[in-house]
């Protein structure tokens, strides 16, 4: 035999670090930054508190709007000689927002770093944000969204977000809002929402070789003439679980699959659960091996992929499952779907499949914060959540250590197949019959 | 900066059964990159087996000799591992980046795979991941807007006969007909030691990464006859440009222009690449400035320009663009074209060539900032040039592009006799 069939074990662990975090206060503002010795390139964030959750209601889309309108001109330039200059350097603006923050990075060679930063800068505090512009900018991102809602998900994704917080809320409408919410903007949401919230100081994120950086320098580029109180961040909300089960049917006629989006709301990122509940979700829906992707995609072979999580942000949180199913088993794999669902609340996880989700989690740790860009995205967290230097070592501590019985419970706590809302989008004329007949709850069809 | 865009050691090694081990040292992370080129992909595949490759590499996760189905993914991430696998028409390649104290339990992995794979194949298992590539190919290219360019523009490009005229997904038909006689024969054709590149590169050392490759797959036997894939270097001449129109269910008209350049790794698709970069990315782009800013007649997101690298052919440029609501595709279509015609005829300016070389260096670093991406460039270099410390070379020469080669080159091979124009077109609504 040429092959060897023992496997081997594992060799000495090497000993666990993050990057040498260092906070410092500088000209009015403050910043976090992560020491990459010998790295080439490096990554500058500034982290503004002007997420999706400060819109309000109604003015969906408007900081994707203005992210696009920070590179229309500066006071100082136009848009075309912004574009020159910044990508001169060897790095885009990028500008991007979630439920909690907006951030607004640029990446480049170290030695380039202060002058992209200046860039950045000039961008973020004194945009030149002119009317026609604006509208512009409004009518483009209204037609990109247009596009992109032209491909199954969106739609589904919009319609449990509803469901499950409630249109009248803005956590229940698309983080970067919709076609028409964007189309209906006006170019003072724009210019007051930036006043608002774009003037404050916020916090500088560094990734890279410190040695040849000067940390002051760049905050004095950054903060000098902010200015304003760190906003109040907002305490969670209750979100109730739905009453009864129901399935949500989005028609999407000529479909060759069906778009499963299946939810319920879940903890928000603070609460004392999130470490088991982030491994019954890995157990469930997170690892290749998982329940959902083992029986779904690798014994039943009804779709490419299959991915269930809990997702949380400051104030709220969700479960969710998605996938994309051939259309003649959307039904059996709905069943199959919620079934496995059902019986990880009931049974709990094994030690079995625990192994791999804290292996896997804790693992990923040192595996995927690699690169300036991944690190400073770790840092970020640590400023959205207000968590400590050593998050990430005591992370990956609390992840190894969670037990059988920890996980099983935060599964029957927080896993509530009874009041999940699946949607649906696909070809309604040849799924809903079975749709009704598979007994999962009432089906509603999503008006148009 | 450095002046080699490969500032690592590199080691390397050849097995007497013919496999390459390339081993770069890094101790900066607790982690190692395990990586694998096959040289094998679509490329070497007949006619009424397209698909045949990519189908192979979703078996290769489905168990082995010593491997239970699927056990692969569960050791690898139960080790806190991140893997996956990738086919394209020139090669197969197989990765994992784990905690450096789990590198042997790769290396077995692997190992296992490439020699243990044929009897461990069961029909039932090429029926499931049969089902699964369908539903990727749904997923993918079929059940999404302008999902299917690709396929249309591959045949455009290339006549039938070149490796390149079919798409690495396949056809739903060739799936179909797939037996498991034709895989056990795909494999021990082309998963040999010899065909093959081992590249790892982290917190490890060469001495002990060239031990451990001997010790897993020293005794794998290689095989002396593998065929070659069809010579796709020269593309006979065809009957003029390609043009297809297609009208669908798009929201809105996209136009794609191609040209067949050079092969990757060539000094030729070096200048394809700043080429490329000078024409459709970023905002400084041409493209950009005179269709999306300038005339405003595409969707500022949606255009752009890109080679893909392809080392076996003269590899495809690609321009598109997507019309802004009210612009019609003839108009979007002449603009493009405009646009592509005049690299030929307006010099390129030092401006845009450094524009155009620093966004390129951004992108090679970024490539080099984790262990993963310097493991698969390591392994491209082994397997399509010989020598991995090649991998050095390419920042360099993207460096020393001048804006004569660009224009000789769009004079050379971007005219219109040459072109494979691609338009999506919305269906009439009433």
């Amino acid at each position: 035999m040429t092959l060897i069939a023992t496997r081997p074990g594992a060799g000495a662990a090497r000993p666990y670090r993050f990057p040498q975090v260092v906070r410092r206060s500088a000209a009015g503002g403050q910043v976090v930054a992560a020491h990459l010795p010998g790295q080439n390139l490096a990554v500058a964030l500034l982290l503004l508190d002007g997420g999706a959750g400060r819109e309000p209601v109604g003015k969906e889309g408007l900081g994707g709007v203005l992210a696009k309108a920070l590179e229309e001109g500066t006071a100082q330039r136009d848009a075309t000689a912004y574009a020159l200059a910044i990508e001169a350097l060897g790095t885009e603006l990028v500008a991007g927002l979630d439920w909690d923050s907006f951030q607004v990075s640029v990446q480049v060679p170290v030695d380039r770093l202060g002058a992209a930063v200046e860039l950045l800068t000039e961008a973020v505090r004194t945009p030149k944000l002119d009317p026609a512009d604006v509208r512009r900018v409004r009518d483009d991102e209204a037609t990109a969204l247009r596009m992109d809602w032209a491909n199954p998900g969106p739609r589904a994704d919009a319609v449990l977000r509803a469901d499950l917080f409630g249109a009248d809320n803005r956590w229940g409408r698309p983080l970067y809002g919709d076609p028409d919410s964007v189309a209906a903007l006006d170019v003072d949401d724009v210019t007051v929402f930036h006043s608002e919230w774009f003037i404050r100081p916020g916090t500088l994120i560094v990734a890279g070789d410190l040695d040849r950086i000067d940390l002051d320098a760049l905050a004095a580029t950054v903060f000098t003439g902010a200015g304003g109180a760190a906003p109040d961040k907002g305490g969670p909300i209750e979100v109730p679980l739905s009453e009864r089960r129901r399935i949500i049917l989005v028609d999407r006629p000529g479909s060759v699959q069906s778009t499963l989006r299946l939810g319920h709301p879940s903890p928000h990122r603070a609460h004392p659960d999130h470490v088991p509940m982030t491994l019954a979700g890995t157990v469930l829906g997170g690892a290749f091996t998982s329940r959902l992707n083992h029986l779904i995609r690798e014994v039943r072979g009804y779709t490419y992929g299959i991915r269930g999580d809990f997702a949380s942000s400051r104030r709220f949180g969700r479960f969710a499952i998605s996938s994309g199913v051939q259309t003649a088993v959307t039904a059996p794999a709905l069943v199959e779907a919620v079934g496995e669902v059902s019986r990880t609340r009931l049974t709990g996880v094994t030690e079995d499949e625990l192994a791999v989700a804290r292996s896997w989690r804790a693992g990923q740790l040192s595996v995927e914060l690699q690169s300036p860009r991944a690190i400073a995205s770790a840092l970020t967290t640590l400023v959205v959540h207000d968590l400590p230097d050593d998050y990430h070592a005591r992370l990956r501590e609390a992840l190894l250590a969670a037990t059988v019985e920890e996980v099983s419970a935060a599964a029957v706590a927080h896993l509530h197949p009874e009041s999940l809302t699946l949607v649906v989008e696909g070809d309604s004329a040849l799924i809903r019959d079975d749709l009704v007949a598979a007994g999962l709850g009432e089906v509603v069809d999503h008006a148009p | 900066m450095p002046d080699s865009g490969y500032p690592w050691p590199i080691e390397t090694t050849r097995l007497d059964n013919g496999l390459r081990v390339v081993v770069s040292e890094d101790r900066t992370a607790p982690a190692v990159a395990v990586n694998l080129w096959y040289d094998v992909g679509s490329r070497h595949e007949p006619e009424g087996q397209t698909g045949f490759a990519h189908l192979f590499e979703h078996l290769m996760f489905e168990g082995s000799v010593n491997v239970a189905k699927t056990e692969h993914m569960k050791l690898i991430q139960g080790s806190g591992g991140s893997l996956n696998a990738t086919t394209n028409p020139d090669r197969t390649n197989y990765f994992e980046t784990v905690p450096a104290e789990h590198l042997e339990l790769a290396l077995w992995l692997e190992a296992d795979r490439m020699g243990g794979l044929v009897p461990a194949l069961t029909q039932e298992t090429l029926d499931n991941q049969r089902d699964v590539v369908k539903n990727e190919r749904r997923q993918r290219y079929e059940n999404v807007p302008y999902g299917d360019a690709w396929l249309r523009l591959l045949p455009l490009l290339y006549p039938p006969g070149h490796p390149y005229h079919h798409a690495t997904i396949g056809s739903m038909a060739d799936l179909n007909a797939a037996d498991l006689a034709t895989f056990q024969a795909f494999h021990s054709t082309f998963y040999a030691p010899n065909n093959a590149v081992l590249t790892v590169v982290g917190d490890t050392t060469a001495a002990e990464v060239f031990a451990l490759a001997d010790k897993y797959f020293g005794a794998l036997p290689p095989r002396d006859d593998i065929p070659a894939a069809p010579d796709g270097r020269t593309v006979p001449a065809g009957g003029g440009p390609g043009v297809e129109t297609v009208t669908t269910d798009v929201p809105a008209p996209r136009v794609y222009v191609a040209h067949r350049t050079h092969p990757f790794g060539t000094p030729g698709y070096d200048v394809t690449t700043v080429l490329a970069t000078v024409l459709g990315s970023g905002r400084g782009s041409r493209l950009y400035q005179r269709l999306a800013d300038g005339e405003r007649i595409a969707q500022p997101d949606l255009v752009g320009a890109y080679g893909v690298d392809l080392a076996h052919g003269p590899a495809p440029l690609i321009a598109t663009a997507t019309a802004r609501p009210g612009v019609s595709g003839d108009r979007l279509r002449e603009g493009l074209t405009e646009v592509v015609d005049e690299l030929a005829t307006v010099p390129v300016t030092a401006a845009e060539l450094d524009r155009a070389k620093a966004l390129l260096s951004t992108m090679w670093w970024r490539q080099m900032s984790t262990v993963d991406g310097r493991a698969d460039t390591l392994g491209r270099y082994a397997t399509q040039f010989g020598d991995p410390a090649r991998a050095g070379e390419r920042l360099p020469a993207w460096l020393a592009v001048t804006a004569e080669q660009i224009a000789e080159q769009a004079a050379e091979l971007l005219g219109a006799a040459d072109r494979a124009t691609l338009t999506y077109l919305p269906e009439e609504t009433s």
